[in-house]
């Protein structure tokens, strides 16, 4: 606290200083109390504000009244020199038993006003209420969204950036599967004893631009070649394609990977708010982007067998396991599907 | 959706606040809250301080098991990270030597490491700590368990180094001397489990020291500014002969240059140490804040050690604590007592001494002078506790009691207290 500035205070008369919220409710509150704050200390000696009734310091939009009063509790006991360490432990502990909803105002209020003891102990209030739930619980108390897709919940560390390609890519698989899925079930199985391919990506990849460029017309030759290209599922070869599938799925993998890296980190804080539905995926990408994915991804519907639903999990897996595989913590559903590719 | 959001109750808070209650959890918890929403799925790649122990993989009771699993965690937990790392700490007996260790070393190099804490299994061979360590130049703290390390010819130094931890690490003894006298800033330094090492110290701004292991030779060159000392010193019998035979004076090398100092505590062998080599007579040097002394296993039998405790502590003009432990031999010569009608004719007077304490006292006639002395030249003395020996009989314990009675005290405040278990 300063002394010199602030007037000399008498035993009889205490000096209080005013601050207001962001509702307009204006409140007094005993000088050394208010002081504590940092940010209130700066205001009062910066601008001389908070002397009167009108000259009120106005508090950040993040403190409103209740948790003003908390803070000032927080303030009034711990602005006494003469405390032990055990009492003002003891206070905190009485003190940040509150409801979580409260608990989170608090943190968020007293962050604002740069009160960083009484931050660190709710920040530590929160993360003893967040430890050892389930991620159920812990959406259940914050009330936060689940938001996150089956796929990605299955594979939830799966990409490292959240770029809106990858993640596009994702739901097109997810597209693609269920297209190719529903497809099957309408041909008829062609059995066509079909050597290994093994042929490099860009070899297909120019196969495959031969044809038109639109989507559609992707789509018609991906039939045409999905039918040819369609293998016994008992044949002795899944070793060998899948060996070879998983250089391919890493030249892909890493190709992305490069692609995404420059716009990486300006675009992590958009897209972690941005939603994306199924129907405006298209809108979001230049045609030429949507080309190449739908090439790449009908790459793999054509090389692979029959059991494709399978197949695609594994393989996407697979290729992702090869730079990261998702921490073993999620639950049995990682687990039991990596026990059977562990390939090292 | 703008439901959603105002429900939300902590996804909103600044991401400061956000890393610094993902730092209090178990970094498993932490890395799991991925897993919450979308908002949350990147949140904790950016914590500074990663620690990891084999807490963070389910327990089953492989241990080759866990050990790989760890390896993978935190392989992968790494490689999703963004932005730098500052702290990142590895302790687990589960994890031995492996290739996969050296390149977390590598990834951190490239992260602005600052603190660094590795401490790897018994079993097995350890951890040959990579080149790359000595890239880091960001490092403030490294503490390493069982490792070999092997700096580069090249290696000019951590020029930010503040605490300096090596347990049970194979290092060349010069490599360890121009690793320390090549930090300029170091403060802390811990060496434990060192076999035969011979040490000249030299660390301008040293403050703390604590020494445990097989020491033949040491000598603090530089430290002025050394203010906590704490040293467990082991030795052989060729030790002793070898430090026998130099004419050096072992007190004065190690203690002669400390004039700072507030804490001094000497396990084992310590006053044996510095009681060879040459009497150093009147000491050239007084510890003038040094308040408290704690030293243990001295054999008040042999005078060469009583007389290194009594130049420590009239050196000492400011000693509030004094806590001695006796050594339980018995006594071989014949005491020579007139020593103690000397000094208890000084006129040394320990003015600040408050609180002593004589532990595993045996009843020598050495160790009762030295507590008479003591009775006599403290005039604030406040209390006097003595913990007698297990092996003292109770005719003994009887015997000390008669005689500590009849010790005059200069201290009118003087408790003495007996303590029996």
């Amino acid at each position: 606290m300063s002394e010199g500035v602030m007037a000399v205070v008498k035993p009889e008369m205490k000096s209080y200083i005013w601050l207001q919220t962001a509702d307009g409710s204006i409140q007094q509150v005993e000088e050394e109390v208010a002081m504590f704050c940092p940010m209130i200390c700066r205001e009062i000696l910066q601008t001389g504000m908070g002397s009167s009734k009108n000259y009120a310091i106005s508090l950040p939009q993040r403190v409103n009244p209740a948790v003003l009063g908390l803070i000032l509790d927080y303030c009034r006991f711990h602005q006494v020199p003469g405390r032990s360490n055990k009492e003002r432990k003891t206070f905190d502990e009485k003190f940040i038993r509150m409801d979580t909803k409260k608990l989170c105002e608090l943190t968020s209020a007293a962050d604002s006003l740069q009160l960083k003891p009484l931050v660190d102990l709710t920040s530590r209030a929160l993360a003893r209420i967040i430890e050892g739930k389930t991620p159920e619980e812990i959406r259940e108390t914050f009330h936060l969204p689940d938001d996150l897709t089956e796929e990605e919940k299955l594979e939830p560390l799966r990409n490292i950036t959240d770029d809106p390609r990858i993640r596009l890519l994702n739901r097109l698989y997810a597209r693609k599967r269920k297209e190719l899925k529903d497809r099957e079930k309408l041909k008829n199985v062609e059995v066509e004893e079909e050597r290994v391919d093994q042929r490099s990506v860009d070899d297909l990849l120019t196969f495959i631009n031969g044809g038109n460029g639109d989507s559609k017309g992707v789509k018609t030759n991906k039939n045409k070649k999905k039918n040819r290209r369609r293998k016994d599922p008992t044949k002795d070869s899944s070793n060998s394609v899948n060996g070879s599938h998983n250089k391919e799925l890493e030249a892909l993998s890493s190709t992305f990977q490069d692609e995404s890296r420059p716009s990486s980190s300006s675009n992590l804080q958009d897209c972690a708010s941005l939603e994306f539905d199924d129907g405006d995926v298209d809108d979001d990408l230049d045609p030429a982007m949507k080309e190449q994915l739908d090439r790449e991804v009908e790459d793999f519907a054509r090389r692979l067998n029959s059991d494709w639903p399978e197949r695609m999990q594994e393989i996407l897996s697979l290729g992702q396991e090869r730079r990261l595989a998702p921490i073993n913590m999620n639950g049995n559903g990682s687990a039991r599907r990596y026990t059977s590719l562990d390939r090292r | 959706m703008g439901d959603e959001l105002e429900r939300d109750l902590i996804s909103n808070l600044p991401q400061s606040i956000i890393e610094s209650i993902l730092t209090c959890l178990p970094i498993g918890d932490a890395i799991r809250t991925s897993y919450l929403s979308r908002k949350w799925r990147y949140k904790w790649t950016t914590l500074t301080h990663l620690v990891f122990d084999e807490k963070c993989v389910t327990q089953c009771g492989d241990q080759a098991l866990i050990g790989k699993g760890l390896i993978n965690f935190i392989t992968r937990a790494l490689f999703l990270h963004q932005g730098p790392i500052h702290k990142f700490q590895v302790c687990t007996s589960y994890l031995q030597s492996c290739p996969d260790i050296d390149q977390w070393i590598l990834f951190l190099s490239r992260n602005g490491i600052k603190e660094l804490v590795l401490e790897l299994g018994e079993d097995g061979e350890w951890f040959r700590v990579p080149s790359c360590l000595f890239n880091c130049e960001k490092l403030t703290r490294v503490d390493l368990f069982r490792c070999e390390l092997d700096p580069p010819p090249s290696f000019k130094g951590f020029l930010c180094l503040k605490s300096l931890n090596l347990y049970q690490v194979l290092v060349a003894p010069d490599a360890i001397e121009s690793l320390i006298s090549s930090c300029p800033l170091l403060e802390t330094l811990s060496l434990s489990y060192f076999d035969s090492l011979a040490l000249n110290i030299c660390a301008p701004n040293l403050k703390y020291l604590y020494l445990e292991g097989e020491f033949k030779d040491i000598s603090l060159d530089n430290t002025p500014l050394l203010v906590d000392l704490s040293v467990a010193l082991y030795m052989t019998d060729e030790n002793a002969e070898h430090s026998e035979q130099s004419s050096n004076c072992n007190f004065l090398k190690f203690l002669g240059g400390i004039p700072r100092l507030e804490r001094l505590i000497g396990h084992i062998y310590f006053t044996k140490y510095l009681s060879i080599g040459k009497d150093p007579g009147v000491l050239p040097i007084t510890y003038n804040h040094l308040k408290i002394i704690e030293l243990y296993q001295v054999s008040f039998e042999d005078m060469k050690e009583t007389l290194v405790v009594l130049r420590l502590i009239t050196n000492s003009p400011n000693l509030k604590e004094l806590q001695l432990s006796g050594s339980s031999l018995t006594s071989v010569e014949s005491p020579d007592l007139d020593f103690w009608e000397k000094e208890g004719a000084s006129d040394c007077t320990f003015h600040k001494l408050k609180v002593v304490k004589m532990t595993d006292m045996s009843g020598l006639p050495h160790e009762m002078e030295f507590i008479r002395f003591l009775l006599r030249k403290s005039p604030v003395l406040e209390i006097m506790s003595i913990t007698p020996c297990v092996f003292v009989t109770m005719e003994a314990r009887l015997i000390i009691v008669t005689e500590l009675l009849s010790f005059t005290r200069a201290s009118p405040k003087a408790g003495l207290v007996f303590i029996q278990d």
